[in-house]
């Protein structure tokens, strides 16, 4: 099996699933920007929709996983509308959405 | 040698992969959105080849016409684009990265064998769903099964979208 066989089979999609899951994770642990650390979760939904579409078509052949997935995508909208809204009221009161700066309930 | 088909889906792929890089590791947060628009296209072009054609559009428009879009503006509004603090200085890549790249081959290593174990359907099944449309078949499950998930969602949404702009109200 070549290269290319692999890449555009179950293998290819789960490997691509796996490094964005792990990008995201990394960007979430690293980022000290609120915004920077959005985009990771961005990643790691993606990651996941790309799992239910993936086994969907590759194992089940049924039409499931792309309902879940587009239950993700509604969600991760839902999740970064309220995210930016909370980084913007952040940032109107603190001047800073630098999330080492905010530390109000730490202690 | 591949078809073309195989070249342009490896093509995209690769895309992601790297834009996904690209939003982790771009010191500059405008930057790595612009990074993150990249690899939600190449996302979409993924799941059109696994037969998921109205996922493919719903991801193009509500992410990449929709959330990148309200990022880029975020990211506009909390600084002045000629500011350096627009840079992400800083960044703790060690611990970070350790822990990703053990989950990365936990998970990798869990999804190699789950692909194994999990029994594929009969061929002619697959290459019938490989082949037809997907809209009508949503709409069936979005009304059949998965009503209550459906009803919950928008409830959801409209939670979401009313708690947003309650929070982004100007100051009295």
């Amino acid at each position: 099996m070549n290269l290319f066989q692999w890449a555009t089979g179950l293998q290819g999609y789960l490997w691509v699933s796996a490094v964005l899951l792990c990008l995201g994770i990394l960007s979430v642990l690293s980022r000290k920007n609120a915004i920077g650390l959005l985009l990771g979760i961005e990643l790691i939904m993606n990651a996941a929709a790309l799992n239910f579409v993936a086994f969907s078509k590759f194992r089940a052949a049924a039409i499931d996983g792309q309902v879940f997935a587009l239950f993700i995508i509604l969600i991760a909208a839902a999740e970064s509308a309220v995210g930016l809204a909370i980084v913007l009221r952040l940032y109107r009161l603190r001047q800073t959405i630098d999330t080492d700066e905010v530390t109000l309930m730490r202690n | 040698m591949p078809s073309g088909s195989e070249t342009v889906l490896f093509a995209f792929q690769c895309i992601t992969v790297l834009s996904a890089v690209g939003v982790a590791l771009l010191p500059n947060v405008l930057h790595a959105a612009v990074a993150l628009l990249f690899t939600l296209v190449g996302v979409a072009v993924m799941f059109l080849f696994a037969a998921a054609d109205f996922v493919a559009a719903a991801q193009v428009m509500i992410y990449a016409g929709g959330v990148t879009m309200l990022v880029l503006f975020a990211i506009m509004l909390t600084h002045f684009i000629y500011k350096a603090k627009l840079k992400d200085q800083g960044m703790r890549l060690l611990v970070p990265g350790i822990v990703a790249f053990g989950v990365f081959t936990l998970v990798y290593r869990g999804l190699i064998d789950l692909g194994r174990w999990i029994p594929q359907n009969a061929p002619e099944k697959f290459a019938e769903f490989s082949s037809s449309p997907k809209t009508a078949a949503i709409g069936d499950a979005l009304l059949g099964n998965y009503l209550l998930a459906f009803e919950a969602v928008t409830i959801l949404l409209l939670g979401a979208l009313v708690g947003a702009v309650w929070l982004a109200r100007p100051e009295q």
